[in-house]
Formats: C-alpha cells, structure tokens, sequence
C-alpha cells in the first residue's frame, strides 16, 4: 500500500506539468514535487510504524518454567532446600505473611501466601499455608485460616529462560488492567503528564525542555511524549540528530492516529527498554520487575514501582545495581513528584522513602540460568514447532527441571573441578540427572560453569566410555540363563587376539591378571581381560544388538575392543543406556517437557509417560544386582563410606585410556545421574572415573538426598547363597559368601566344596 | 463411593509398596524368608537382610487427592487430564503398581492399547506378588492385544489373568 501510492501520485503529478507549462507560476512544480515526496514519505513512515507497533504486539518469546513444587506430606525436602527455592521464586520473607508471595519462616516452620498460577490442567487458587519440615521431610501441611489438612498444593514454578529473537529481547507481556493503577499515574506524571490530551507530540514539553537545554547547555531534559517514546524504541538507535526528532514525530503522530491512547500505554509498558542483563535487553515493566526484583509488578511495594518509573530516563545511568545512590535520588524525585500530584500520601510517601531499593541478588548456587538445560528444551521443541512460532506466538512451556537436584548438580560440579583447576585448567565436566520411572530430565549440566551457554557436553561430547559398557557385555550373557549366571566362571589370564591383523592383548586397570573369577566380580572390579574373554564368546555382534535395544543410536566400533568401551557416546546416550537398567527393564524415553500452552492458557500438547520392556525381568533384576556389586565391593566402594548399604546403590565407573576421561554413572531407587569429566582437548587430566566423577555423583546424591532402591524380585528368579571363593553354592559351613539371583531355570553353580554336601544340612539359628 | 474405592485402592497400593523410602534393598517377597520349620541346605534362599525402620511419613494423602481429580475428570470425560493427574501422583509414588495400572486403563480408553499393554506390564514388575492386581493387569494386556488385533496374545494374555485367579 504504501510503496503503490508515492507512483499514482507521481503520475497524477505529470498530469500537473503539463497544465503547469501553462502557469503564471513556475514555483508551483516544485511545490508540487515536494509535496508528492512529502506525502509518499509520511506514508512509507505510516507503514513502518504500523508494522512495528503490530509486530510487537505478537511478537512474544515462549516462556520457560520449571517443574512446580508439590508441597504434600512426605515430600523428601529439607527446610534449607525450601527456603531456597521460595527465595529463587522471589517470596518476600516478612514477619507475618499477608499476601500472595509473602512467607514468614520460623526455622522449620514456615506460614506463606502462594500466588495463584494456570497450570495445564486449570488455575492452582492463592492459598494461605502451614507447612513444618522434619530434617529431611515436609511433616505437616495445613490451611492457615482453617487449619485443617492441606493434601496437595502446588506453587508456581520457577521460570527458568525465554525463547526469543535473535535480536535476544526478552518481555513478559502485560495487558494494561494487569498494571498496576499507581504505576501507570506515577509513570505519567513523571513522563509525561499531557497524555491523554496530546496528539503524540507535545509543543508545550518541547518548549520547556528546550529553555531547560539552552539554559543549562546541554541536553537534560527531554520534551518526548510516551508516544515518542515508544517510537524511538521501535527503532533503537540512540542518535540524536535533528532529522531523527523529526521523524519521531511524524511517527508519533500516525501512530496517535491509528491507535487508541490505551493501546498506545500498554505497548509502553511492554516496550520501553528498562536495562541490560548481559546480551539480553530487559524490556518492558513486567520484566524489568522479575529482573531486579524477582517478584510479579502486581506485587511490588511504592518504592519499587518508582524505582521503575525512575528508571525510564536512562536505563544505564540509573541502573541500581551499579549506581545505587544515583537511583536512589532518581528514585525519591519520583516518590516527591507522586506526592505532589497526589498519587500517594504523605504518610505513604514518608514510608517509601525509608524503604531500601530492595534489589534482589541472586543468592549463591541458586542461579536461575540453565542455559545447557534449555538447550535441551530448545531441541526438543524444534522438533515440534515452527522457530517463528517460539519466538512470537507466547507459548508457555513447562519443563522438567527440577532447581533443588539441578542447584546440587552445579555445586557437586563446581566443587571436586574447582580445586584442580591450578594444575588442570582445561578441566571440564557434565552431568545429567533423570527420573528413572518416567524419564524425567530433572537437571542438566553441560560445562563447568553452569551460567555459561557454550558447548554442552551433557548433549553434545562425544567421549570414549570405557568400562562404562560393560553391563552391555554382561547383560547379553545374563540374557542366556542356561549358559551364563552371576557366579559363572570366567578367566582373567592373560588374552591375545588378532583383530584384522593386529594382536590386541587387552590389560586390566591395574596391570594384573586374576585368574578365574566369577562373572559379577569381573563386572564389579570392572576387569578388562575378563570381559573381553566373555564378549569374544558372546560374539561383538550380539553385543552391538543389545546396545542397539537399550537405545544406543550412535555409530558403534564394530571390534572387540568395544567391549572395553572404545567407542564415543555422549552423557545423553549414557543416560538412555542406563535408564533401561534402573528402571527394571523398560525403556524410558527422556523427556524435558511436560506440557505446552498458548498464550491464552489453552492446553497445546502433552508429552505423555511411556515405557517399554526392552530387558527381561529376570536378567534386568540380575544385571541390577551386578551393578548393586560394584558399590558392595567393587571400584565403586569407596561410596560405602558416605551411604547406608540399605540404600542398595549401583552403578559403575569408567575410565578411558591414559585417564582422559572420567565417569560414573549410577542411580538410587529414584533417580539416575551421569557424570563426565575430561578436557575438551581429549588430552589426560589424571582422574579415574573413581577419583573424579564418582566424587561428583556422591556429592550430588548426598546434597538432593538418596532414596532406597527396591526392585521386586520377579517370580523367575531365586536367591541362592554362594560361596565367594569357588563361586559354589554354599551353605552354613561356608564362611566367605554373597547373596546372588538365578533365573530358576537357568544354570546354577555346584555345591561348594565347603557346604558339606547334600547330607549335611545346616541348621537355622532359631533352632541351634 | 468413589472416592472410598480410590481411597482402598491406594491404601491397597501402600501395603504392597510400603513406605518408600525405607525398605530394605534388593532381597524381600516372601520367597527369600528361609523356611520355617525346616533346615536348609546348599541352593537355600538366602536369609532376609537387615530392615531398616520407617522415617518418612506416608505419601497416600497427597496420591488419594490427585487420584480423586483423575475421577473426576474421567467422569467428564477428560482422559487427557484424567492421564496428566495419574502421571503427577506416580511423580510421587513411582513404586506403586496401581497407579501405573490405572494409568494402563486410562491409555487404553484413550485410544493407545501398545502404551497399554506397556504401562500394565510396568505395573505387574512392581506388583510384588499381589495376584489380584496381576490378573487384572494381563486383563489389560488382553484387551489391548485384542484391540491390537493381536489374537494369539491376547488369548495367552487371558490364561495368565485366569491361573492368577482373575475372573
């Protein structure tokens, strides 16, 4: 539209030439010519103007948000571990709370107002609540008022990121009745009080700021309406040249034209650029609020709005986290301005004057950036949607993340890296922590620094495994109950194999050979000459077959020494692979989001709960066991030290070449972790997968709590005694023994020589 | 009545699991007590390890709460957020077999027999030697397979519910 009418005008200017051969006047053509450029140009900055302000208008990132916390009886959470995740959702800890995001703590009891939320499955109301933690567990929970039995309540979840431009602007939209009513009064009174009488430019302003400018002279006051405001901001550049002036108000005044004076506010105060965290611009007051004081606008006292208000002037110049004096006088030339225009009382305006900026620092180890983990979102929603549909159609994302295991993620990272970083700088590391029964993605680390986006190696690192595939190997075996069982004997003598021409003459750890030892011991003290001598029997094949069941999609090393785990899988692929193991056999796809909504609130899509049984109930309890081992007694003991045995840990270490890389990957009975650690570099950093990323796992585990592990024994499978020195069956005349399932009808070992045979029963103790 | 059948339907599922996060690992079910009355001998179960005390309260409150949304979104006929409030309780129940079994049903009413037939095989690994729940879950695996036009499956599926004792 706008590009056709600058041509019908010049056509219909040709028309005037002609006639205009003719005039008296010959000044005319050019008055004409101007006012053709005149008239097409105002119409091309009509256009642009129009397009921003409705570009803007729908242009919202998709919001990220945590899982919520379900507060019930029995939650396995400490007091500490709540108070912070209230402080990360910016509740106001007071001494009575009132309203919603209030909570007053009194050590392990707590009385808190939640804010209302809408959820997938409807609106969770504002309650008032009574909540008292044991050490480890929520006790009781109960309705403040009434004081009866609150079964369920359900905060609202922490946001954890947008998916925006590439422009990296960010906003939480607010429709204009969601402003509160003394923000908008003070924003006018300070900005700009001929608002709703003004045509977009105001000469009166204009004038005064000019007499201002010239008398002090420089520039300190600006005559900008809103209006003009909010064009320059369509445009962002910070030239102040003349012509820039001019066209600002051309702009304002057709925007004035084609919008009412409302929707010109709302779109202010979802625009105006407020300040800058980092690569990202804070625009808008619904944002700028989150970003200082990590609290909803609706929710902030006086001060705060002024704060706000004051910070429209100059973003940079009054940025409070930097200049806190600066806007704090800002701050309380506001404050007088809404007193004087009676906006707020005196007795109002003394309170707020006393009242500190109440910036919120992000408390230490509970950031709210997870740049790795929303990477993880980012992929799996690309599957999905449409990138234009992210970054402009407001979808509200709700994730899997749970803060408490992801802050104690970062921390167990950071420290066992940090001390090591004198004599290993390149040292890195990634974690993952999922769900085991759902395939959860509960927290996700892909560096060290857990605040920086860069390369993410939970997702992305391709690293030798080692040991780490060995319960592959094992389990391929234990799939062949009549042939292999847990106490079935093989040799860890010296082997040598020729492998397309080449001898390959596989090593232990420790440089040792072990003679015979029982499959299981082999797993648990991850022997290296031992599996190998088993997986060339069970042929690479198969075992690549296995792998490929469990999930496990990447290109794999078609020779024997992927039995030892020469072959690259990322942290992710660990995690697949093992989720198959600690949920009993059934494979689990990991998921990192729960559900999706519009902007509206309206439900989108669900990623449902879905298993599979991909391992048989009797080998999976088998090779569980196996990995039960390794901790028991095998290169995982040293984590005896720090859990109850009743824990029924498992897991199993990884160790590569040279020690380049270091992993661990186990699980409780409630969740599965992974941890790497290496250099980017591939080069030897000198950490086993015992000294490094175990370290990490048991720090992790000790600081978001351990579960006990019970997989239930299936009907196929029987617990035999057995005797640990010739791997027989045993009984009371055997000293040296361990508890091993069979599959019942698979092979089983003979009587050890110490169990005196048929006819010398034992006898139980009750009856001695 | 309904909420009374969801409230025996937990507490049912509470026996079975028990308190979560205090069992014993690894050996339990009846069949690891060593005999009573008799001796043992090589090829014996072992004896029953160590218990560990209960600490944490129960979780039942919280699951009977969300299984009674999961009602009543089924009586509107909403399997959808019938599925979602099943999937919040296992968040914090994930041992407890009935749920898993509920949430079998639920999938196969919404059209989903293969997740069916998955979720009630889920559901009889964690069942810890409870028949009745076992025998209503190969009920399910039936009449997935049925609606999988999987004939011979489905007919085995049956005879397993019938050994168990189920109807």
């Amino acid at each position: 539209m706008a590009r056709k009418k600058p041509t019908a005008r010049r056509r219909s200017s040709k028309k005037k030439r002609r006639k205009g051969t003719t005039s008296r006047f010959p000044g005319r053509k050019i008055l004409l010519t101007l006012l053709v450029i005149t008239v097409g140009y105002v119409a091309f900055l009509d256009f642009q103007v129009y397009r921003q302000f409705e570009g803007k208008r729908w242009s919202l990132p998709a919001r990220v948000y945590a899982r919520p916390l379900e507060l019930y009886v029995g939650l396995p959470l400490a007091p500490e571990q709540f108070a912070a995740e209230l402080r990360a959702l910016g509740y106001k800890f007071v001494a009575v709370a009132r309203r919603p995001g209030e909570v007053s703590r009194n050590a392990s009891r707590f009385q808190l107002v939640s804010r209302p939320f809408v959820f997938w499955d409807g609106e969770e109301p504002s309650r008032a609540l009574r909540a008292s933690f044991s050490a480890s567990h929520l006790q009781s929970l109960q309705d403040d008022r009434k004081g009866d039995a609150v079964a369920l309540a359900r905060l609202d979840p922490l946001e954890i990121g947008s998916i925006h431009t590439a422009r990296q602007e960010d906003r939480i939209l607010l429709q204009l009745d969601q402003a509160p009513d003394t923000l908008i009064r003070a924003l006018i009174a300070v900005e700009d009080r001929g608002f709703y009488t003004h045509h977009g430019i105001s000469p009166r302003a204009v004038a005064r700021a000019f007499l201002a400018n010239v008398q002090s002279g420089r520039v300190v006051q600006g005559g900008s309406t809103l209006t003009q405001q909010l064009v320059k901001n369509f445009f962002l550049t910070n030239q102040r040249s003349l012509w820039r002036k001019f066209n600002e108000a051309i702009m304002s005044l057709l925007l004035e034209r084609r919008y009412e004076k409302d929707e010109i506010l709302e779109a202010y105060l979802n625009e105006i650029y407020l300040a800058q965290d980092g690569q990202r611009a804070i625009h808008g007051f619904g944002l700028g609020s989150r970003f200082l004081f990590q609290r909803p606008l609706q929710e902030l006292s006086t001060a705060q709005m002024a704060l706000l208000v004051g910070m429209v002037k100059g973003p940079s110049y009054y940025d409070p986290r930097r200049h806190p004096e600066r806007a704090r006088e800002r701050r309380d030339l506001v404050l007088q301005i809404m007193q004087e225009q009676d906006i707020i009382s005196q007795a109002e305006y003394q309170k707020a004057r006393r009242e500190g900026l109440g910036l919120v620092q992000a408390a230490a180890g509970t950031s709210k950036s997870f740049p790795a983990f929303l990477d993880l979102v980012r992929r799996q929603l690309r599957r999905d949607y449409n990138e234009s549909d992210l970054v402009s159609e407001g979808l509200r994302i709700f994730t899997t993340l749970d803060p408490q295991v992801q802050w104690a993620l970062q921390k167990s990272l950071d420290a066992r890296i940090r001390p090591l970083l004198d004599k290993q700088p390149e040292l890195e590391g990634a974690g993952l922590v999922t769900h085991s029964a759902n395939g959860e993605v509960l927290a996700l680390a892909g560096g060290r620094q857990a605040g920086f986006a860069g390369f993410n190696r939970a997702l992305d690192a391709q690293r030798h495994v080692g040991s780490l595939i060995k319960p592959a190997v094992y389990l391929t075996a234990l799939e062949q109950p009549g042939r292999y069982n847990l106490a079935s004997r093989i040799d860890d003598g010296p082997l040598e194999f020729e492998q397309s021409g080449q001898l390959w003459k596989p090593e232990n750890y420790d440089r040792e050979f072990h003679g015979e030892v029982m499959l299981y011991q082999a797993l648990a003290s991850s022997y290296n000459v031992a599996t190998a001598r088993l997986g060339l029997e069970l042929g690479v094949n198969a075992v690549i077959k296995t792998l490929r069941r469990l999930s496990v999609e990447e290109p794999l090393n078609p020779y024997p020494s992927l039995f030892l785990g020469a072959t690259d899988l990322s942290p992710l692929t660990v995690t697949e692979l093992y989720l198959n193991f600690a949920s009993g056999g059934f494979r689990v796809p990991l998921r990192s989001i729960r559900e999706v909504l519009d902007a509206n609130g309206e439900p989108l899509q669900r990623y449902e709960l879905s298993v599979e049984r991909v391992i048989d109930p009797g080998p999976a309890y088998l090779v569980h066991r196996a990995l039960q081992m390794v901790i028991e007694e095998g290169t995982g003991r040293a984590l005896n030290g720090r859990f109850s045995a009743q824990l029924g840990l498992a897991g199993k270490t990884g160790t590569t070449n040279d020690l380049r890389d270091s992993w661990f990957a186990g699980y409780d009975g409630e969740k599965l972790g992974v941890i790497w650690m290496g250099r980017d570099d591939n080069k030897p950093m000198g950490l086993s997968g015992g000294s490094g990323a175990m370290q990490v796992w048991a720090a992790l585990y000790a600081a978001a709590g351990a579960v006990a592990a019970q997989p239930m024994k299936p009907d196929t499978v029987e617990w035999y005694q057995v005797d640990k020195l010739s791997g027989g069956l045993a009984d009371s005349g055997c000293d040296n023994t361990v508890q091993l399932p069979f599959v019942e009808a698979g092979s089983k070992p003979p009587n050890a020589p110490c169990a005196r045979g048929g006819a010398l029963r034992w006898l139980p103790e009750w009856l001695r | 009545m309904k909420r009374l059948v969801a409230v025996l339907f937990v507490l049912l599922g509470a026996c079975t699991t028990g308190p979560q996060r205090s069992l014993p690992p690894v050996v339990e079910g009846s069949a690891s007590r060593p005999p009573i009355g008799g001796a043992t001998a090589p090829g014996d179960t072992a004896p029953q390890p160590v218990e560990v005390p209960p600490s944490a309260p129960a979780t039942g409150g919280a699951v009977i709460a969300l299984l009674d949304r999961a009602d009543s979104y089924r009586a509107s006929g909403d399997s959808a957020n019938e599925a979602a409030a099943i999937e919040r309780a296992l968040r914090i129940e994930p041992n407890n077999a009935r749920l898993w079994s509920r949430l079998a049903a639920t999938r196969l009413e919404q059209g989903q027999p293969r997740q069916a037939e998955q979720l009630a095989l889920k559901s009889n690994a964690l069942s810890r030697g409870d028949r009745r729940l076992q025998a209503q879950n190969w009920q399910l695996v039936a009449r997935a397979r049925w609606a999988l036009d999987d004939g011979a499956g489905a007919r085995a599926a049956e005879r397993k519910a019938r050994d168990l004792g189920g109807s």
